[in-house]
C-alpha cells in the first residue's frame, strides 16, 4: 500500500513538475523559437507587400514548398489522434503514457499545416472566396470541411480524456500557480469531482469520440489527396492516392510522436513512463507502415511504369535518374528501408535507434511530399519546355517559421497542461498490480485520481 | 515686287486654297465608302444571347449583303488589356450582319467591328458600346453519370451526422458538468 501511495505521488509530481519548475533552457528555447518565428512573419511581410513573385513558384509549378509543408503537417497530425483512438479501441494499455503527447501533437500540426494553405493564398482575404464562391463538386470544399470536423473533433478527444487531469491540477496547484492558470483548470475540469455520474458521462464520450475520429481522420488524409488525384495531371491519376496517403500519414505521424516522446521524456524526466518499450513498440508500427508504403510504391509505380502513358516517361525520368532522383533515392532508401532494418536488428531496437529511425522517416516523408508536389506540377500539360522550382529564402524562412511555430506550442502546452494522461497510467497500473495483491487490498489502494473512467 | 508677281502669286494661293477646300470636301468619300450603323441591345445580363447588328449600305443607300463582319470585344485580364475576336457574320440580302454574342462578364463592353469594303476592298472600323448587368456563375458541370441519391445532399448528411455526434459528446460536457456542481451542493467530495 505504502509502495503504491509512493508510486502515485511520483506520478502526480512528474505530471505537476514541468509547471512547477521553469528552467532558463526553456526561456532559451522560447526565445529561439520565437526569433525563428519572427524572421518568418518578416519573410510573410515581404511576401504580401510584393505578392507571391518573391516565392519560386509561377504559372507553370504554381505549388511548392507550402503546399508539400501543409500536406506534411495535415499527415503528422494522424500522430495522435488517430493512434491514440486505435490504440484505444483495440485496448493497448500500454499506450497509456504516450496518448496525450499523440494528442497535443495532432491538434498543433493540424493549426501548423493549415496556416501554411493562407500562406500559400498570396493574399489572406481571398480564403473568404472558399466561402463565397465555393462549390460542393470541389474537393477543395471537401478538404475545407474534413479539417475543420477534424480539428474540432481532435481538440474535443484532447480535452476530454484530460478533464481528470486538470480537475487534479485545479486542486493540486490551487492557490500556489499563477491566477490565469487557476482559472483555466477551473473552467476546463468543468466541475470535475469523480462521482459515479460523471465518470459515465466521461466513459460514453470517450468511447464514441475515439470510434468517431477514426473515419474523420482517415477521411481528411483521403480528401487531402484528392485535391491532387482529381485533378488531369499524370503523376497524380490514382485510385490508390487517398489509400497511399492515410497510409504515409500514420507512418509519419507515428515517426513524429517517436521524435516527440523521446525530447519530451528527456526534458521532463519520464524515463519511469515512457520506456523503451514504447519506443519499440511504436517502432514495430511503424516498420509495419514502411513495409506498407514499399507496397503501395511498387503498385504505383509499376502499374504506371507497364503502361508508360504519354508524360509517364518523362516523370519516372526525372524521379530515378535526373532532377529528383537523390532525393527520391533517399525518400526510398533511407525513409522506407532503412527503418525497418533499424527496427530488425536487435542491437539497434532501442530507444536510440529508433529515434534514428523515426528521425529518417519524418525528413524522408517530408521530402516525399514536396516530390509528390513539385515533380508532378513539373511534369509538362502541354508541348513546352518544363520550368524548374527552387524555393527562395521567403519560403524557406516560413518553413522554418512553420516548424519553430511547431515546436513552440508543443512547448507552450506541456507548460500548461499534463503532458501525461495520469489518470489512464494510474489505472494502467492498477490493473498491472491488481492480480498480485489480494482483491480487498487492491480496493482500498486503488488510486484515486480523479476517480477513473475505465476506458 | 511688280504687279505681274503679286498676280502670279495671288492666282497660286487661289488655286491652293480652290484645291484645300476641294480636297475637304471630298475626304468624307475617301474615309469611308460604306454607311454603317450598329444595334445593341439596351442593357443585356450575363450568359444571356445578346443579338449585334451591324447595318451595311452603300453610298447611294443600296444594301450591302455578302460583307464579312468581324467582331472585337475590348478586354483586360491578369493586368493585360487587348482585343479578342468574339465572332463573325455576313450580311444577308438586307445588308445586316448580326452576331449572337453571350457575354460571360458584367460590365461596361467596348466592341469593334471591322468589315471590307466592297470593291478595292479597303478595311472599315465603326464602334459601340453596351452595358451588361448580372453575375451568374455560369459554368455548370454535367456528371457523367447521375446516380440517385449521391450528391451534395449525401454529403451534408454525413455532416450533419458527424456533427451530430459532436454535438452529443458535447451535452456529455455539460452532463459532467452538471454533476459536478450537484456533488458539490449536496456537500464536498474528496476527489484526490
Amino acid at each position: 500500500m505504502a509502495a503504491l501511495s509512493e508510486w502515485q505521488a511520483r506520478l502526480e509530481e512528474t505530471a505537476l513538475a514541468p509547471i512547477r519548475r521553469t528552467g532558463r533552457r526553456f526561456w532559451l528555447l522560447v526565445a529561439f523559437l520565437l526569433a525563428v518565428i519572427g524572421w518568418g512573419a518578416y519573410a510573410y511581410l515581404v511576401q504580401l507587400r510584393d505578392g507571391l513573385i518573391v516565392t519560386g513558384m509561377r504559372d507553370r509549378i504554381s505549388w511548392g514548398l507550402y503546399i508539400a509543408t501543409f500536406v506534411f503537417f495535415i499527415g503528422i497530425s494522424h500522430a495522435g489522434t488517430l493512434i491514440s483512438a486505435i490504440l484505444r479501441v483495440s485496448q493497448a494499455r500500454w499506450r497509456t503514457p504516450v496518448t496525450r503527447m499523440a494528442e497535443f501533437v495532432t491538434v498543433v500540426a493540424l493549426i501548423c499545416g493549415a496556416s501554411f494553405v493562407i500562406i500559400d493564398l498570396g493574399r489572406p482575404d481571398r480564403l473568404l472566396n472558399v466561402f463565397v464562391y465555393g462549390r460542393w463538386q470541389s474537393p477543395i470544399i471537401w478538404d475545407v470541411l474534413a479539417i475543420t470536423t477534424y480539428l474540432t473533433g481532435s481538440v474535443t478527444y484532447l480535452l476530454i480524456p484530460m478533464i481528470p487531469d486538470l480537475a487534479l491540477f485545479r486542486d493540486r496547484l490551487g492557490g500556489s500557480t499563477s491566477r490565469w492558470r487557476g482559472w483555466l483548470y477551473r473552467v476546463l475540469a468543468i466541475g470535475w469531482v469523480g462521482n459515479e455520474s460523471q465518470k459515465r458521462s466521461l466513459g460514453s464520450a470517450i468511447g464514441v469520440l475515439m470510434i468517431l475520429i477514426i473515419p474523420i481522420a482517415v477521411s481528411v488524409h483521403t480528401v487531402v489527396s484528392w485535391i491532387f488525384a482529381m485533378t488531369m495531371r499524370v503523376p497524380w491519376d490514382s485510385a490508390l492516392f487517398g489509400a497511399f496517403f492515410v497510409a504515409g500519414a500514420i507512418f509519419s505521424g507515428i515517426a513524429i510522436l517517436i521524435v516527440v516522446m523521446a525530447i519530451l521524456r528527456r526534458a521532463y524526466h519520464l524515463d519511469e513512463y515512457v520506456t523503451e518499450k514504447h519506443f519499440v513498440y511504436l517502432g514495430y508500427i511503424m516498420a509495419a507502415f514502411a513495409a506498407i508504403m514499399i507496397y503501395a510504391n511498387i503498385s504505383e509505380l509499376l502499374v504506371h511504369g507497364y503502361k508508360l502513358r504519354e508524360g509517364v516517361e518523362f516523370h519516372f525520368r526525372q524521379l530515378f535518374l535526373a532532377e529528383f532522383a537523390p532525393l527520391f533515392w533517399f525518400y526510398l532508401i533511407g525513409g522506407l528501408v532503412a527503418p525497418i532494418l533499424l527496427v530488425l536488428f536487435p542491437a539497434t531496437r532501442n530507444v536510440r535507434g529508433m529515434v534514428v529511425a523515426a528521425g529518417l522517416v519524418v525528413v524522408a516523408m517530408w521530402i516525399e511530399r514536396y516530390i509528390i508536389v513539385v515533380s508532378g506540377m513539373r511534369v509538362p500539360l502541354m508541348p513546352y519546355e518544363p520550368r524548374d522550382y527552387a524555393p527562395t529564402w521567403v519560403e524557406w524562412s516560413l518553413l522554418a517559421a512553420g516548424l519553430a511555430l511547431f515546436a513552440l506550442l508543443i512547448t507552450v502546452f506541456t507548460k500548461v497542461f499534463p503532458i501525461i494522461a495520469v489518470w489512464e497510467v494510474a489505472e494502467d497500473h492498477e490493473a498491472t498490480i491488481a492480480p498480485h495483491v489480494p482483491e480487498s487490498t487492491a480496493a482500498a489502494e486503488t488510486p484515486k485520481l480523479a476517480g477513473g473512467v475505465g476506458r | 515686287m511688280n504687279a505681274i508677281t503679286r498676280r502670279a502669286v495671288r492666282t497660286a494661293l487661289s488655286v491652293l486654297a480652290v484645291g484645300a477646300i476641294a480636297t475637304a470636301m471630298a475626304s468624307p468619300a475617301f474615309a469611308s465608302h460604306v454607311a454603317a450603323s450598329t444595334t445593341v441591345p439596351d442593357g443585356g445580363r450575363v450568359g444571356e444571347v445578346l443579338r449585334i447588328a451591324v447595318d451595311l449600305r452603300a453610298e447611294d443607300g443600296t444594301q450591302l449583303p455578302g460583307t464579312t463582319v468581324t467582331f472585337y470585344l475590348h478586354m483586360a485580364f491578369a493586368g493585360v488589356a487587348g482585343e479578342a475576336e468574339i465572332g463573325r457574320a455576313v450580311t444577308d440580302e438586307t445588308g445586316v450582319a448580326n452576331l449572337a454574342y453571350r457575354p460571360r462578364l458584367a460590365g461596361h463592353h467596348e466592341l469593334r467591328m471591322e468589315y471590307a469594303t466592297p470593291g478595292d476592298g479597303e478595311v472599315e472600323v465603326i464602334t459601340t458600346a453596351f452595358d451588361v448587368t448580372g453575375g451568374e456563375q455560369l459554368y455548370q458541370s454535367a456528371a457523367g453519370i447521375d446516380v440517385p441519391g449521391v450528391d451534395s445532399g449525401l454529403l451534408m448528411a454525413v455532416l450533419a451526422l458527424v456533427w451530430s455526434i459532436l454535438l452529443w459528446v458535447g451535452f456529455r460536457l455539460v452532463a459532467i458538468a452538471r454533476a459536478g456542481s450537484s456533488s458539490s451542493a449536496s456537500g464536498p467530495v474528496q476527489t484526490q
